[in-house]
């Protein structure tokens, strides 16, 4: 079981944690006919990286509260977590 | 004959206490772990034997002569202990009602019932073992190649199979019972309580780390602790054993240090997350631990998941077995297990001995036969020059010492009765491949006992769960540790380290390191690190290349999977070359002991029969468990939460049937639900909606809060107002329904589905704390309320004298909400119509729930109040033709295939599905929910029930185009009733169609929902 580091209560493990998927912001504009593939993008293709994704958790058995994770998806090794106002 | 080897040889200078000589036992010696003044009585196969404590299943058989255990999974062959170790698994029992129970492991206890497995109708008897003596063996694959074909016969197949192969049976009736589990954490966490772990220990914990111990034994020790030799230490000699007990006090004594003994490590995951198995978990006495035979062992096993900072695997090695005609005879058995019978359990491996041997381990087990008092006819080494200081001895004992020697093949029926052996006709060292005998040297030796000592496996197996790579060392024909990853550390055996000094250092090293590594201490020296380096590089080679001897036609590689030599060979030549095809398709490895004994031999001839290098063949992938698990161990106690609501109890005390509403329970109805539902209609009803999910919204931007998470629009919700709302993904499905009250003062209240609630408040604060910049706090009430519905003609003339709320039709109207007290409560009361009458949902604390419920059902006496359950309420719902979120849709269910594209409101600037509804409703829908009767209201289609048409292209000549999700008889209506799925130009009102029900075709038309009281009149009166 690999150990995610919530950026409020420290390093839990992952099963403390919802997964929120890959960081993946709504499109602008997403009612725009023009913006078709974008919107099928966001909807359904997902990278699926090999390498350090940012992704999202919630710690549903602790704070509650959503962060961002930049976690290798081979490895495990999560690199940084932070809270979203940090990503903008 | 020199003093020194007199006192190696004579077993009289070896004894402490002579007169405690026991029948069948050696005399009593400070290794034992056996304590011969405390004898237990218990059963084989009906017949009664008497153990020692500290005995295991099969060193206490062994003392009483029994070799033979079992017999094998494929062919029924005899076989008994070889390793004595847990990954031993020869010849499983049965103990009790516990099947595949490792005899080597297993402590007896008094009273203990053990069985053998796999015989049929007996153990000396059994006729399955007459497959051995057909024209041919059963070829490799032959399972895959034999019973493909015809596929209708394979449950017949399944069961002769089932029968034929088998290990062990379960018994159903066994009483319930649960294992523990135990969360442990270390900062250092060392594998193995050899020399090697337990200076691991020692050395971390001197810098301050939390240090966590684990041996599957029940004894610290590893293989000093069935060894009396004389070993080498950077503080001088002492006698192998006396250091394990010297060790084992320090760190049992140490306040760093905490020891599990009995405790199997059988994965190693991802953040070093070690999945451990105890067994007899309750013993923690310290002065006990070292001294096995006072204590009876707790049967119980418990899960550890423990969670260290850094490892040291000192896990060790498993003394390889050599691969010739008959090796799986019971009675030939390994120098380390032979070791262990005498100097752990005083039992005498056997009368006359011949030693095979390949290293220094196996002319020190030659010498230590010859103390116990066996007689060794012959000594045969691979080696053309063994370590000539023991040769000496043994010769001056007279023992021969043919080096340059094979055994060939051993003879015997149940047991070894003698071996041949012949001079080896190729120069040694030797390559993987075997090696030849020279014909006429052959040459039959009469024996009871072939011990053989070729070489060591390091027990690389958890090293490569934690992500290590293993390097083969040519020279040393070990596959060992090449690269570990950050803080996973290796000593000892599995490392390559197989002098006891070279052992004990490395062992301080790793733990130096393994400290360092999560900040305590500096880690180990230069100096400490050249010098293991020297000791390992100095040390002799243990490990024979040679995997085995040509010529046997009943060669045994795997004796878990009786595969043979020709099998591995077949195998390959049949095109399965690499290792992991060659494993799955021979099923080497893949057995109890999951290849411990048998996965280096297979990769030696894998490599030879593709002619490649053993590197070049490689290894397959080492995955957990690394070691048996009891299932229960994993399964654990059942720890499902369950809720209850407060009425929990009366609807029991009622007689309700109670059924599961995710984690809740919810009377599904107290007699029968058609009554409920007259009752409710004619004059008035309760249920207990307790499940629903409660969310409490406060702050100014709710409206916009809502806008966002609803299809319709809430802006113009006032105050006192209820609505009803779909959600929908982003996707357009709908994810969620249920009504928000607007309480005033930015205080509003929301109802979701009981299955939906938790994701839906995890996903509104993801919106909050991810962008939705709305002045809102949402939280999650749903366990903190009570909640029922008060419903029926007569509700109002029996809540109105328990409250201070005005109930007057003008003044709390359908749809809206208030506030006030009901019965001195504080509740939230809304008007609102799921069962189609005149209804109040009543939320207060939960605290007040029951009161509450039991104040109306009093005040509802007058009017026949009538508890009811889920099912009328789905009737009645269904009446209304209300359709329930999960029930009637599902993951392609949008708004606008749901009859509800009145609630989705595209000209809302934006809200959560919009983009995607917008593109929905511009392609259009295909499906359409609808409601529908059954012409004959006697038929009651079950829900799932297929609606077809007539198409001859298909199987049984009809082709699915709809289905019905929810299906009633309405007591009510008198018909029966439903929602149904069909194609938007079948959809009309009208419209026929065919519903297939238990393969009968029955006729149904679409009708207009509601099915009842279509205008709403009971509802807003």
């Amino acid at each position: 079981m690999i150990l995610i580091d919530c950026p409020n209560c420290g390093e839990r493990n992952v099963a403390e944690f919802r997964f929120g998927g890959e960081y993946n912001p709504r499109p602008q504009n997403p009612d725009d006919p023009a913006s078709d593939a974008a919107w099928v993008d966001y909807l359904y293709l997902k990278e699926n990286k090999l390498g350090v994704q940012k992704e999202w958790w919630y710690h549903r058995a602790g704070c509650g509260l959503w962060f961002l994770a930049e976690r290798h998806t081979k490895s495990h090794a999560v690199e940084k977590t932070y809270f979203w106002e940090a990503a903008k | 004959m020199s003093t020194k080897t007199k006192d190696a040889i004579n077993p009289e200078s070896q004894i402490q206490n002579p007169k405690s000589k026991i029948q069948n036992r050696l005399s009593s010696h400070p290794s034992h772990k056996v304590d011969y003044t405390r004898p237990i009585e218990f059963e084989f196969n009906g017949k009664k034997y008497t153990a020692f404590e500290g005995d295991t299943v099969a060193s206490a058989l062994w003392a009483a002569g029994v070799r033979v255990l079992g017999r094998s999974f494929k062919y029924h062959r005899p076989r008994g202990p070889f390793a004595l170790t847990s990954g031993d698994t020869n010849a499983m029992v049965r103990v009790g009602d516990e099947p595949n129970v490792r005899p080597s492991m297993k402590l007896v206890e008094p009273g203990m019932a053990v069985e053998s497995q796999n015989v049929w109708p007996s153990l000396n008897a059994d006729i399955m073992s007459l497959t051995s003596y057909g024209s041919r063996f059963m070829p490799v694959g032959f399972y895959y190649k034999a019973f493909f074909r015809p596929k209708a016969l394979w449950p017949t197949y399944e069961k002769v199979i089932r029968n034929a192969a088998g290990l062990g049976y379960v018994t159903t009736d066994t009483p319930d019972t649960y294992y523990d589990k135990k969360y442990e954490f270390a900062d250092v966490l060392v594998i193995g309580g050899g020399p090697a772990g337990m200076s691991a220990a020692l050395s971390a914990a001197k810098t301050g780390a939390r240090v966590m111990l684990l041996d599957e034994n029940p004894y610290l020790g590893g293989h000093l602790a069935y060894e009396r030799q004389s070993v080498d230490t950077k503080n001088g000699g002492a006698k192998a054993y006396e250091l394990a007990d010297q060790l084992a006090q320090q760190v049992l004594a140490h306040p760093n240090i905490q020891v599990e003994l009995n405790t199997s490590v059988f994965d190693i995951g991802y953040h070093l997350w070690v999945g451990a198995v105890k067994e007899g978990w309750t013993n923690t006495d310290p002065d006990s631990i070292q001294n096995p035979k006072s204590k009876i062992q707790n049967p119980e096993a418990r899960l550890l998941k423990i969670r260290a900072k850094s490892l040291v695997a000192a896990n060790g090695a498993f003394e390889q077995p050599l691969v010739f005609e008959n090796s799986d005879l019971p009675g030939v058995i390994l120098g380390s297990a032979a070791q262990r019978l005498m100097h752990l359990y005083g039992a005498t491996p056997g009368k006359r001995a011949v030693v095979l041997s390949a290293n220094r381990d196996g002319l020190q087990v030659a010498l230590d036969l010859l103390v116990a008092g066996v007689q060794v006819s012959v000594v045969i080494e691979l080696r053309d020059q063994p370590d000539s200081d023991l040769v000496t001895v043994l010769e001056s004992a007279g023992v021969p010492v043919k080096t340059d020697s094979i055994v060939t093949k051993a003879q015997g029926n149940k047991g070894v009765r003698g071996v041949f052996v012949s001079q080896a006709a190729k120069e040694l060292p030797l390559s993987p491949g075997g090696i030849k005998a020279i014909r006429g040297t052959k040459e039959f030796v009469i024996c009871d006992l072939l011990v053989t000592s070729v070489g060591w496996t390091p027990a690389t197996g958890l090293l490569y769960q934690a992500k290590g790579r293993m390097d083969y060392d040519e020279q040393r024909a070990e596959f060992l540790p090449a690269h570990l990853p950050p803080k996973v550390h290796a000593a000892g055996r599995v490392a390559g380290a197989h002098s006891v000094k070279a052992e004990l250092l490395e062992g301080e090293m790793a733990g130096l390191n393994a400290a360092a590594d999560v900040g305590f201490g500096k880690g180990a020296s230069k100096k400490l690190q050249n010098e293991v380096a020297k000791l390992k590089a100095a040390e002799p080679v243990r490990t024979s290349a040679l995997t085995y001897i040509p010529g046997g036609k009943k060669s045994f590689v795997s004796f878990d999977e009786d595969v043979s030599i020709k099998d591995v060979r077949d195998s390959v030549a049949e095109g399965y070359k690499s290792m992991e095809l060659l494993k799955r398709y021979s099923t080497l490895s893949m057995g109890p002991s999951q290849g411990k004994y048998e996965n280096a031999n297979t990769m030696a001839l894998c490599a030879e029969a593709n002619n490649q290098t053993i590197p070049e063949t490689g290894t397959t992938t080492g995955r957990p468990p690394f070691t048996s698990v009891p299932l229960g161990a994993l399964a654990g106690r059942h720890m499902e939460p369950v809720k209850y609501t407060p009425m929990h109890d009366w609807h029991i005390a009622r007689g309700a049937t109670m059924m599961n509403a995710g984690l809740w329970k919810r009377p599904e109805y107290y007699g029968d639900p058609a009554a409920e539902v007259v009752g409710t209609r004619n004059s008035l009803g309760i249920i207990d909606v307790g499940t629903l999910g409660k969310l409490r919204l406060y702050g100014k931007d709710v409206p916009k809060l809502l806008e966002m998470l609803y299809t319709n629009k809430w802006s113009k919700l006032a105050e006192g107002g209820v609505r009803y709302g779909v959600m929908c993904n982003e996707e357009g499905i709908v994810s969620d329904d249920g009504v928000t009250a607007n309480l005033g003062g930015d205080e509003w209240y929301m109802t979701a589905t009981t299955g939906g609630v938790t994701g839906l408040y995890q996903d509104i604060e993801w919106n909050l704390q991810s962008g939705w910049d709305f002045d809102v706090h949402a939280v999650n009430m749903t366990d903190d309320y009570a909640a029922m519905n008060l419903t029926g003609p007569n509700a109002r003339e029996v809540l109105q004298p328990l409250t201070d709320i005005d109930l007057n039709n003008e003044a709390f109207p359908y749809m809206a909400a208030r506030q006030g007290t009901v019965a001195g409560v504080p509740a939230i009361l809304m008007r609102i119509g799921f069962t189609g009458e005149l209804g109040y949902e009543m939320h207060v604390p939960a605290g007040y729930g029951l009161y509450l419920w039991e104040t109306l059902m009093d005040a509802g006496e007058t009017f026949n109040i009538t508890p009811f359950g889920v099912e009328a309420q789905r009737i009645m719902r269904l009446e209304k033709g209300h359709f329930i979120v999960g029930q009637d849709t599902d993951a392609l269910t949008n708004p606008f295939m749901a009859h509800l594209d009145w609630a989705v409101k595209l000209d809302k600037s934006d809200f959560l599905g919009k983009p995607s509804l917008v593109r929905i409703q511009k392609r259009g829908v295909e499906q359409k929910l609808v409601g529908y009767e059954m012409l004959d209201s006697n038929i009651v289609p079950e829900e799932a029930n297929q609606i077809v048409v007539p198409n001859p292209d298909r199987p049984i000549g009809l082709e699915t185009i709809g289905r019905v999700t929810s299906s009633r008889y309405s007591p009510t209506l008198e018909k029966s009733l439903g929602l149904c799925w069909l194609p938007v130009d079948q959809s009309e009102p009208g419209t026929e169609f065919t519903v297939r029900i238990r393969g009968e075709l029955h006729q149904g038309k679409v009708v207009p929902i509601p099915f009842y009281d279509p205008d709403g009149k009971r509802l807003k009166s």
